[in-house]
């Protein structure tokens, strides 16, 4: 076999933080199977690089992570991007009158978002970074942070009136409304 | 957005993610990518930087203890002629059985087709110290199991390239079906310092390396009690590729190779191979593989081997990613 070169430092940090890397990866690709692939990929560039980074190697992965994410790693092509689309909405609910709740309906929207608008998102409100933090991460100026994030959110806006209008019953709708209604206050 | 929707948005992405699970042996799988990555491809990568013309002299062994440089030149040039008539119908299935520092592996072989499996270590490598690395660990349950193929498979009857990996229950097709370069390239030489030589016309293959000197005929030794035919290769150096050369901490590698071939038939009965990187902090370190062939009747039982089958309930994802 041939040598570990984190000498068995990988498994003592995934021991303690994979479970949460996993779900970070789930969410910017919005499925198990492409997360585990996404984490593997990163985990890969962690070993190649190991020896050159100084200290910070979970930043490293963090940033690579987002950064795989962001650059379509996957390369997927349109095809397969219209299928995630598709596969997003084979999983809302089939009955309207269904309770849906608003949580899961806004990841479900977040899930549809671009995946930088994504990533950006879940940098904020997933790992809980400021815009400056967030700009750090992805390597973006922190003004391409701000207008990406208020993209997204407003795209997430849009995208949620698009599910009130379709399903303009039950609590999610409701909540959604609710939502739009102070969002154009906030 | 207000700070409600942020509070949900979170509660959400908790809630979508909460049953989700780090599958076991993330780090054992990457690691594997990348010794995947590193030690076939990325290595290979760095060749075309930096060939080193090897001026090692290859010695010439005479059968029957000949010793005069006539003499010498005549044999050489009839096992070299035997070589190339006698491998000219090879219609047999190729099974070849390696061990080495990379643990064992099985390679089943047929025209265009083959299936190249990795088995994990039938002995606990577990904290063993090489070249002042540990070696990549393992679950000690999993001794001596299946842990990938690679190869060829049927798919709507077309060959495709296929890659399992059986542990995680996954596998990958692509239209890329694994071959072996020509050791007249550098690239295929320094593929033959490793476990699996697959895909390979052995007649052109071997009268292409004689023709082109990548190899010689370099006498006969008795293996596993018979007799066979050496041909040796001339043994090549790169310069390792940057990233390469951090990671292992050396910045050239070597490969040397030998082939034994039956001399009634002329066939390969044994590979062997090593690949030795040096020249860095980590100081040389050596890896070897050694691979026993027998040559199968070409029945239907026996081609069947030569094809990687996907496992019902197995998954598929993206080449590259498996």
């Amino acid at each position: 076999m041939a040598a570990d070169p984190t000498g068995g430092e990988l498994e003592s940090f995934l021991a303690e933080r994979a479970d949460r890397l996993m779900r970070t990866a789930v969410l910017l690709t919005g499925s198990h199977d492409a997360g585990q692939d996404l984490l593997q990929t990163a985990l890969e560039r962690l070993i190649r690089h190991w020896r050159r980074i100084d200290g910070d190697r979970e930043g490293y992965l963090l940033r690579t992570l987002y950064n795989l994410a962001t650059d379509g790693y996957r390369r997927r092509g349109r095809l397969q991007r219209k299928l995630l689309l598709l596969k997003t909405e084979t999983q809302r609910p089939a009955d309207p009158m269904a309770e849906v709740d608003l949580r899961d309906a806004l990841v479900r929207i977040l899930l549809q978002l671009p995946v930088r608008q994504r990533a950006v998102l879940v940098l904020r409100y997933w790992e809980g970074l400021t815009e400056a933090e967030t700009a750090a991460v992805l390597g973006w100026p922190e003004g391409t942070v701000k207008s990406t994030s208020a993209r997204g959110l407003r795209r997430l806006r849009e995208l949620a009136d698009g599910w009130g209008g379709e399903h303009n019953h039950g609590r999610a709708d409701a909540a959604l409304a609710h939502v739009r209604l102070r969002g154009q206050h906030a | 957005m207000n700070t409600d929707v942020e509070d949900l948005l979170r509660d959400g992405m908790e809630r979508f993610t909460e049953n989700v699970r780090a599958p076991a042996g993330l780090a054992r799988e990457a690691g594997r990518l990348h010794r995947r990555r590193v030690a076939v491809r990325a290595a290979l990568a760095g060749s075309a930087a930096t060939v080193v013309a090897v001026s090692a002299a290859i010695a010439v062994i005479t059968a029957a203890g000949a010793t005069a440089g006539r003499t010498q030149a005549q044999t050489v040039a009839d096992l070299t002629r035997q070589v190339r008539q006698a491998v000219a119908g090879d219609d047999m299935v190729y099974a070849g059985s390696t061990n080495g520092t990379d643990g064992p592996n099985m390679v089943w072989a047929y025209g265009g087709q083959s299936r190249w499996v990795e088995y994990w270590p039938d002995t606990d490598f577990r904290n063993r110290i090489v070249s002042g690395q540990r070696l990549w660990d393992f679950p000690p349950q999993d001794r001596g199991l299946a842990y990938s193929a690679e190869g060829t498979a049927r798919v709507g009857g077309t060959l495709m390239g296929a890659y399992v990996i059986y542990p995680d229950r996954r596998y990958s097709l692509s239209r890329q079906v694994p071959t072996q370069d020509s050791a007249c390239t550098t690239t295929g030489a320094l593929e033959m310092g490793g476990p699996a030589v697959v895909g390979v016309n052995w007649k052109s293959f071997i009268d292409e390396m004689l023709a082109c000197g990548a190899a010689s005929a370099t006498g006969r030794v008795r293996v596993n009690g018979a007799e066979t035919t050496k041909i040796t290769g001339k043994p090549v150096t790169v310069r390792l590729s940057p990233g390469y050369s951090k990671v292992v901490r050396a910045d050239w590698v070597t490969v040397r190779w030998t082939l034994y071939v039956n001399p009634k038939t002329y066939l390969p009965v044994r590979i062997a191979g090593s690949t030795e990187t040096y020249g860095g902090s980590a100081g040389a370190s050596l890896s070897s593989e050694m691979t026993n062939v027998r040559w199968l009747p070409p029945t239907k039982a026996n081609i069947a081997k030569t094809l990687v089958t996907i496992p019902a309930g197995f998954h598929r994802v993206s080449p590259g990613d498996a």
